[in-house]
């Protein structure tokens, strides 16, 4: 399974790159982190009660925790906060 | 309406932290947010160097407030993305490396997944089924860490079902720490323990939801005067529930031990736990089959009451390290329960040894980094 080395949020926070140990690197926008977030603010807890979020087009990167080994917790600067990125879902969304 | 523009027109003018590009271009600011008004910006620093960051974020903070229309300015320091940067640099071989750092981090205490000041390796003794012997084995294992000479702290994360204080004859209450908050780890053959067990009187209940588990746990985990540990061992409750992901979020774990007995029925739960810590990314430093074989007392024969060989034929299919066996024994059964951990109370025993093999085991691919254990990323917020 690749694995990150490098996560970068640029652009003001309106970009988010990861560079993979197998040389793949994937650039994500804000804005689909945001609205593709997993919280279950987003996602539900079965795929009928997934929410469409809209008009995030502005919204930007303000803050990136690690979360134990596996994932990031990325903050939004609409207060959105609750999403756990792990790197096979980070990997995902860009495929 | 203040932009982000501003504050960082306002923090142009500041040094960073090595004194020479100014805070916008040295790359340390890990956050800026602005709400209603209220501006919060992160300078992330060495760790080390939080009190002679001090002026600078005072500095920050001033020239931040100083902008019209700012309501309120906090600034605040962090550990965060100079400790990503250490994890990147060599010499710094896997993901448990990266709480090397010996300050405590500056501000913000308890922060997801921030590692323990002082705490070089965590790991976890996990099982998945109950009733396999998984906090005897715990125990065991961190008594004989200790006897290697490594520093070794045991965390009891088994609020329904605290086994530490029997475990090690601990019955007093902890002290608190002259800051008046934080609690002192009770002693025991060299090792450091804490435990709900020694906050409630023994046979008292704790009955609680899982928001309150996850409370409790980073208290155990972070309110606790630990000191300098090479190791701290997490002794978990069976099962893949709250402490579980508590565990594998809040802290970057260096592996788990997986206790099993060789029946299926405890296997199946085994391969539950391999599988969760999988999903996590916390490495495996291996298996250990406990209750392996029973040698009869009084006439010397063996029977395998729980089967035999199924952890270690589980383990090599699982790909995971095999720690080693150990036996259905009525010694370790009884010094367990007079709170004389086997390793220290009988070290020349059979059964010593078999428990200080596995300690060995551990402590060797602590050393050298757990199979699958990776740097973790580099995070930088440009």
């Amino acid at each position: 399974m690749a694995w990150p080395t490098d996560i970068t949020a640029m652009e003001k926070g309106r970009v988010l790159e990861v560079a993979f140990d197998d040389g793949a690197v994937i650039r994500l926008t804000a804005e689909r982190l945001r609205v593709e977030s997993p919280s279950a603010e987003v996602q539900g807890h079965s795929p009928s009660q997934k929410k469409i979020v809209t008009g995030k087009e502005n919204v930007a990167i303000v803050a990136i925790e690690p979360v134990g080994n596996y994932a990031i917790k990325i903050v939004f600067d609409d207060g959105h906060d609750t999403g756990l990125y792990s790197w096979d879902y980070l990997r995902k969304l860009a495929s | 309406m203040v932009s982000r523009d501003d504050v960082m027109a306002a923090l142009a003018s500041i040094p960073g932290p090595d004194g020479r590009a100014s805070l916008p271009d040295s790359g340390a600011l890990s956050g800026v947010t602005i709400r209603d008004g209220k501006v919060f910006v992160a300078i992330a620093i060495d760790p080390t160097r939080a009190k002679a960051m001090e002026p600078m974020r005072a500095e920050a903070e001033a020239a931040v407030r100083a902008i019209p229309g700012v309501a309120g300015a906090v600034v605040t320091l962090t550990a965060e993305a100079a400790r990503a940067v250490a994890g990147a640099s060599p010499g710094h071989a896997h993901a448990g490396h990266a709480h090397e750092s010996k300050a405590p981090p500056p501000v913000r205490h308890g922060r997801p997944s921030e590692p323990l000041p002082g705490v070089k390796h965590i790991i976890a003794v996990a099982s998945g089924k109950g009733g396999v012997g998984k906090s005897t084995v715990a125990c065991n294992l961190a008594v004989g860490l200790a006897k290697l000479g490594l520093a070794v702290g045991v965390l009891d994360a088994d609020l329904f079902g605290p086994s530490m204080p029997k475990l090690f004859g601990l019955h007093s209450k902890p002290g608190l720490a002259p800051d008046g908050k934080r609690l002192i780890p009770l002693e025991s053959v060299g090792v450091k323990v804490m435990s709900i067990g020694f906050l409630i009187d023994e046979g008292a209940p704790v009955v609680w939801r899982g928001p309150m588990v996850v409370s409790a746990l980073n208290q155990l985990l972070r309110e606790v005067v630990w000191g300098e540990l090479d190791v701290l061992v997490v002794d978990m409750p069976p099962g893949t529930g709250d402490t579980q992901l508590t565990m594998a979020q809040n802290v970057p774990l260096a592996g788990a031990v997986i206790v099993s007995t060789p029946q299926d029925l405890a296997l199946i739960d085994a391969r539950r736990g391999i599988a969760m810590f999988n999903q996590v990314k916390v490495p495996l430093l291996g298996v250990v089959e406990n209750m392996s074989y029973f040698v009869c007392p009084h006439c010397g024969g063996r029977t395998d009451i729980f089967s035999h060989g199924g952890a270690r034929k589980e383990a090599e299919k699982l790909g995971v390290p095999f720690l080693g066996e150990v036996p259905l024994d009525i010694a370790i059964r009884a010094n367990s329960d007079e709170g004389r951990p086997v390793i220290a109370s009988m070290p020349d025993s059979a059964q010593a040894e078999a428990l200080l093999q596995i300690a060995r085991r551990v402590a060797d691919t602590l050393a050298t980094g757990a199979t699958g254990a990776k740097p973790a990323p580099r995070i930088r917020i440009l």
